[in-house]
């Protein structure tokens, strides 16, 4: 029999933590050739027309890594459409000939299924191994969203173009290496430092904006085309709340947290609203009034706990002019009009500043 | 007090239910004519771009009751059991409302099992909220709980009594689609009718035995947790075997239904299926070319089956 090797979505750069995740469980873990345009063109072509655009990016995913001899498909859950992915993918790509093995992690909250699925990633693993293999993962995802946190913010403002990028490539190359949680916390800790110590040209009060909205899109930069970073390159000092392990976080929390967030988001939502969007609306109402200068709001096309939230969104933006801008994706999103908006949307946040100090 | 009741989404499905309830309740319902081209224009001025067909009725069926009544009732739902969910535009139907029409007044009761609030003790909240003495609705749900299960029970009797009785000798098809896309006059109907006029015998999804229908569903794609999604899925297992072809009827960009048409394609073979997508702007003329073809196809798969068995 040929050797198991496991493969995952991408999203964003956890194919670090997912490949540790696979490693360590004692597997073999095979990462899915990056995102490219044939990734969406592949997933697009096999996917039911109208789902949601990471549906096709997850599916792209899969048939690269099976052409490059996967074995086994780890898929995650979601809040919302999310969830029943993996039966169609599976469905989908059985139909094209495919022999595979899928795994539904997240099917549902329950840690005595969450260790049977791992279970069937790596037969025979103990749980105490689960455990393990879960926590530095866990952890490395941790230091990823350390990292990328710092960049957001600063990466505008950088004196020497390419400076973080640089810093943060290392970074990368370095954790995908560590063994140890030690190792990972060493790394995080320098590389932040590295960070702090870069020349920045950034002003006392810089525009800051939020992103909100899903979690695919938020976190893969090459389905939402960077649109971090090309704010960032606008001066802006960008920030995001939505991670992978606050969504593992609040998933095994969910009640309390859904509790908080109707409190952050009231009075605009009495009841929740379903995946993320309760959360788009509270971080949203919460940054205006912490006096942010503008939102960037992300979801895939017809997202429809994000098209809810939208109602509310464009409710506060008119009550209390504060800028939004909107964005969705799907499989036909050109760059070029994206850098457009961000460009257009960077000046008028830029021009709203200035007339509020020369008044 | 006057209440209003859009006629969309749930209405199609829990008529009976709520306005029994609030009439017993002791106030007046007043209900939103069947949608017609000005309802669905103003919705689709109020909703965002992306908001689903469905979502833009209801918003122009609730403005269309401003001013005919004192409150509208709009009920927010998410699950009404354990583990299994409605679209998330139940979920935020009540919210949506609030903040595209700021000034309307809304009556409201929530239904999440995941999280134990049922629907009794909330519709009776809802009631006591508007003053109503905590006996009367106590009766006035039981009342009304009684009256839609007859309801229900009535449809699925007569459904099946058409599955049971012996074709007319034409075209049977099975329509599949959501109640609220079904019964509205401007998205449904206007399939439903012009299918009857094509000589075609017509059963739809939506009288199906439901809970029948859901433990089917669930059966046929064990991941699937919406709970209409399921009924849908299960009357096509249900009533494969006796129609000649199957018809989705999907609103634009609705992803529950595009999933599930998908799996369907894929799991149920042998029965010809054709899926018409609906949004604000299709036409009828290009709905019915499709719908007159598909028709056509199956007369001639039957003629030629039926060729066979003579010949043989």
């Amino acid at each position: 029999m040929s050797e198991r090797l496991v493969t995952f979505p991408h999203m964003g750069e956890y194919w670090i933590a997912f490949e540790t995740l696979v490693l360590e469980l004692g597997a073999t873990p095979l990462v899915p050739p990056r995102m490219t345009k044939h990734t969406l063109e592949v997933g697009a072509r096999h996917s039911p027309e109208f789902v949601c655009v990471p549906f096709k990016y997850n599916l792209g995913n899969f048939i690269e890594a099976l052409d490059a001899g996967a074995s086994v498909i780890g898929q995650a859950g979601g809040g919302c459409r999310f969830g029943y992915y993996a039966e169609v993918q599976e469905a989908i790509l059985r139909d094209l000939g495919y022999e595979f093995e899928m795994v539904n992690l997240t099917s549902s909250w329950s840690i005595g299924e969450f260790i049977a699925d791992f279970k069937r990633i790596a037969p025979g693993v103990s749980t105490l191994r689960i455990a393990r293999a879960f926590a530095i993962a866990y952890r490395k995802a941790k230091a990823l969203e350390a990292i990328d946190d710092r960049v957001r913010k600063n990466v505008g403002f950088e004196s020497e173009h390419g400076a973080h990028d640089r810093i943060v490539g290392r970074f990368h190359r370095e954790l995908r290496a560590a063994g140890a949680f030690r190792d990972v916390a060493r790394l995080e800790e320098r590389t932040l430092a590295e960070l702090a110590a870069l020349p920045l040209d950034k002003p006392e009060r810089p525009l800051r904006v939020g992103v909100v909205g899903e979690l695919y899109v938020l976190m893969e930069p090459f389905a939402n085309h960077s649109i971090e970073r090309r704010l960032a390159e606008h001066g802006v000092e960008v920030h995001r709340f939505v991670t992978l392990t606050k969504l593992i976080e609040h998933g095994i929390r969910h009640r309390p947290h859904v509790r908080a967030l109707l409190g952050e988001a009231d009075p605009w939502v009495k009841y929740h609203l379903g995946a993320d969007g309760t959360e788009s609306v509270a971080m949203t109402w919460k940054l205006m009034q912490e006096g942010f200068d503008g939102m960037a709001h992300l979801k895939p096309f017809g997202c429809m706990p994000e098209v809810s939230a939208m109602s509310v969104l464009q409710r506060i933006s008119r009550e209390h002019t504060f800028p939004v801008l909107f964005v969705s994706y799907d499989a036909q999103t050109a760059e070029t009009g994206i850098r457009t908006r961000i460009e257009a949307f960077a000046d008028m946040l830029a021009m709203r500043v200035q007339g509020r100090t020369s008044a | 007090m006057r209440v209003g009741l859009p006629r969309a989404l749930l209405y199609h499905k829990y008529h009976v239910l709520w306005t029994t309830f609030l009439e017993e309740c002791g106030f007046t319902t007043v209900v939103s004519p069947p949608t017609n081209r000005r309802i669905l224009e103003r919705g689709v001025a109020l909703a965002v771009d992306e908001s689903c067909l469905p979502m833009k009725v209801l918003l122009g069926h609730i403005e269309s009751l401003s001013g005919r009544c004192d409150a509208v009732f709009v009920p927010r739902q998410e699950a009404f059991e354990r583990g299994e969910h409605l679209c998330v535009k139940f979920m935020g139907a009540y919210d949506i409302v609030r903040n595209t029409i700021p000034d309307l007044r809304l009556v409201t009761y929530d239904v999440n099992a995941d999280h134990g609030v049922d629907e009794r003790r909330s519709m009776i909240a809802m009631a006591r909220s508007l003053g109503v003495p905590a006996r009367v609705a106590r009766r006035a749900y039981v009342l009304a709980e009684a009256a839609q299960h007859a309801h229900e029970v009535e449809l699925a009797r007569l459904q099946q009594s058409v599955a049971d009785s012996p074709r007319s000798g034409d075209v049977r098809i099975l329509v599949v689609g959501h109640s609220y896309n079904l019964a509205d006059e401007l998205i449904g109907a206007p399939i439903l009718g012009y299918l009857r006029t094509l000589g075609a015998e017509v059963v739809t999804s939506d009288e199906v035995d439901k809970a029948l229908a859901r433990r089917t569903g669930a059966s046929m794609s064990p991941t699937m947790k919406w709970r209409y999604n399921k009924e849908l899925l299960g009357s096509v297992e249900l009533y494969r075997d006796m129609v000649d072809g199957i018809v989705f009827v999907v609103t634009f960009p609705c992803g529950p239904d595009s999933l599930m048409a998908e799996l369907c394609a894929r799991r149920v073979t042998g029965i010809p299926m054709t899926t018409l997508v609906l949004d604000e702007l299709a036409g009828e003329a290009g709905t019915r070319t499709r719908l007159e073809s598909f028709v056509d196809i199956l007369r001639e798969r039957r003629r030629r089956a039926h060729l066979t068995v003579v010949g043989a």
